[in-house]
């Protein structure tokens, strides 16, 4: 069954590993260009002097639209994975009669399933993976620039999540084809359903696959001056942590936990744009956040992987399942 | 439980199946016993594919119970090694060449017989590195039965298998299955809408029609057991119990009873098993 499952998915495969090719090659030049590119800017800040943040950002300037347009061609390979290589797999056959053939040769009907779904999973898994580690060596110097690997965009098209995700939406793929028995339908009903877990999973569940730590941060002048947004009920939002991931944050409160008084806060606020900063540090306040901390990145990585590995493996149990007792 | 060659290949009970609202197939009874080669006849939309999909385990039943020798349809692999099908249009990967096929044969059955299928494929005159979407549609239904027959299975399942050949190509066609099931020592069981079909290639008949058997059994038994008889209408009111008309157009009659059941001054001849189908489906299609 692995040469059949192999012989039926020659065609694909080619496709996939040429498409892969091309991108690949386009990323180890991209690769080779950013990191000429960070060295320049090194050198350009270390031979004039006094911080190297305008050479970073003019470094950060010439490679950012690139690489988001590769970020989108990682977040939506998964999908093409599903829509293309899943969705077909059995209703290809369901269109063509071909399972009136293939199901009464002397194979079960869920051992036919099982083996197609790992010869053909483990090739997106594959296409996935080498996308992904190439992009995360090619955006490396990029990505330490911009300290910022928790951001949903950067956390899901950097290192392993990326092959879970493919196998996730290859097997989602599958099964719909399974229940929906149509090409068409199945790829829309795996678009959609794969652009909703991706919507939920990085804004409901990611924040707390760990308990987050939980912190005062003074707001101190410097901290307020990078601040996103300071709201008139002494909200804030914008709040970093090089590297961590704020979870959420309070309002500003003061050293004795209770909120700011709100007539010193509107006093500071209308001291004009300069003051702001300086007259806020003079309050001694603080925001209770919970974080993630940057030590967490990679055992976020593995248990978000292994929940959408988790996932494609309750799916293909629901497949094999239904395809066995299929009501033609 | 008797020895596995003499469990029947079919053995039905109330066997039925309903698509939604739709029956297919109702309250179907049948017991075959091994080795025989069964026509399964009927119009259109009798309820055939229905049954030998059944047959297979392509579909599940919606009530009754189904053995295919001794065993639930496509229980284990070891079961699906012993039935051979070809679907109704015989299905094939139109992308894969028929060389591709016998392989895929060789590694999905466990008892394939690649001498055979080699055999059969030269003898048909197929091309094997052909790609199997040009084949035409006899060549196509070939390589069907080649697949189908070189796993060497017990029990051959053919739904319609030649609707759909040119009278030449059907004619090579049903003289390879007949080779075939000689050659394997299996059953077979073949559906078609062509009596002629079924007359020349079957010992067993089921007579299909809407979605119920109508009457099923050995054709040599069947033959004997039912005549055409010349008599009045009224006449036939005087025949015995146990005898029974099938069919009487008020000239003559298909009747069934041992012959001796007639009435001596009756003009009695032997039915023709195209006779005898008829008049079976004119009386199921009767409202």
């Amino acid at each position: 069954m692995i040469w059949m499952s192999w012989r039926q998915f020659r065609t694909p495969a080619l496709a996939g590993a040429a498409a892969l090719a091309v991108f690949g090659g386009y990323l180890v030049i991209l690769g080779v260009r950013i990191r000429h590119g960070y060295g320049d800017s090194l050198e350009l800040c270390h031979r004039q002097g006094g911080g190297c943040a305008a050479a970073m950002t003019d470094f950060q300037n010439r490679f950012a639209s690139q690489l988001y347009f590769l970020d989108a061609v990682l977040l939506m390979l998964p999908a093409l994975i599903g829509l293309f290589w899943g969705a077909p797999l059995v209703t290809r056959e369901l269109e063509a009669g071909t399972h009136r053939l293939v199901w009464n040769q002397s194979i079960t009907r869920g051992r036919w399933l099982t083996v197609k779904l790992l010869v053909v999973g483990a090739a997106g898994m594959v296409l996935a993976g080498v996308a992904s580690l190439l992009l995360t060596w090619a955006a490396s110097p990029f990505d330490q620039v911009a300290d910022n690997r928790f951001s949903t965009l950067l956390f899901g098209t950097r290192n392993i999540v990326p092959i879970a995700y493919a196998a996730f939406a290859f097997v989602l793929g599958t099964v719909s084809g399974i229940l929906v028995r149509r090409t068409v339908p199945a790829m829309a009903l795996t678009f959609l359903v794969f652009v909703v877990i991706q919507v939920l999973v990085p804004n409901v569940v990611r924040p707390h696959l760990r308990t987050p730590v939980t912190a005062a941060q003074p707001m101190t002048a410097e901290v307020v001056r990078n601040l996103g947004f300071l709201g008139q009920h002494a909200t804030v939002a914008g709040l970093r942590i090089p590297g961590a991931w704020v979870v959420s944050g309070s309002q500003l409160r003061a050293a004795d936990g209770e909120p700011v008084d709100q007539h010193s806060y509107d006093n500071c606020i209308n001291a004009g744009f300069d003051g702001v900063a300086d007259c806020i540090a003079k309050l001694d306040l603080h925001v209770d956040i919970a974080y993630q901390p940057v030590d967490r990145y990679w055992s976020f990585q593995w248990l978000e992987s292994a929940l959408f590995l988790g996932l494609a493996a309750l799916l293909a149990a629901v497949g094999r399942w239904r395809i066995n007792g299929r009501r033609t | 439980m008797p020895p596995d060659d003499l469990l029947p290949i079919l053995r039905a009970d109330g066997l039925t199946k309903r698509y939604g609202k739709r029956t297919a197939l109702t309250d179907c009874d049948l017991d075959i016993p091994r080795g025989r080669v069964v026509g399964l006849v009927g119009p259109n939309g009798a309820g055939k594919s229905t049954l030998l999909q059944l047959c297979c385990g392509l579909i599940a039943p919606s009530a009754g119970t189904l053995a295919v020798l001794g065993a639930p349809p496509a229980a284990s692999a070891a079961h699906l090694a012993r039935v051979g099908f070809v679907a109704q249009d015989t299905p094939v990967y139109s992308a894969l060449s028929v060389a591709d096929h016998l392989r895929m044969g060789e590694r999905l059955n466990p008892g394939w017989d690649a001498g055979l299928a080699n055999r059969r494929i030269a003898a048909v005159g197929l091309n094997p590195g052909q790609r199997a979407g040009r084949l035409s549609g006899g060549q196509r239904a070939q390589l069907a039965l080649t697949i189908a027959a070189a796993k060497r299975p017990d029990l051959l399942i053919f739904d319609e298998p030649a609707a759909a050949l040119d009278p030449l190509a059907r004619s090579g066609f049903l003289r390879n299955l007949t080779e075939f099931v000689a050659e394997l020592g299996a059953s077979a069981v073949l559906s078609s809408h062509l009596l002629g079909d079924i007359e020349r290639v079957c010992d067993y008949l089921i007579v299909l029609c809407g979605s119920r058997v109508q009457l099923a059994g050995d054709v040599r038994d069947l033959l004997a057991t039912h005549h055409r008889v010349v008599a009045p209408g009224p006449e036939l009111d005087r025949l015995s119990a146990e005898a029974e008309v099938v069919w009487a157009d008020g000239t003559g009659a298909v009747v069934r009873a041992a012959a001796r059941q007639l009435p001596a001054q009756w003009t009695v001849r032997p039915v023709e098993l195209e006779e005898l189908v008829l008049s079976y489906l004119t009386r199921a299609a009767r409202p």
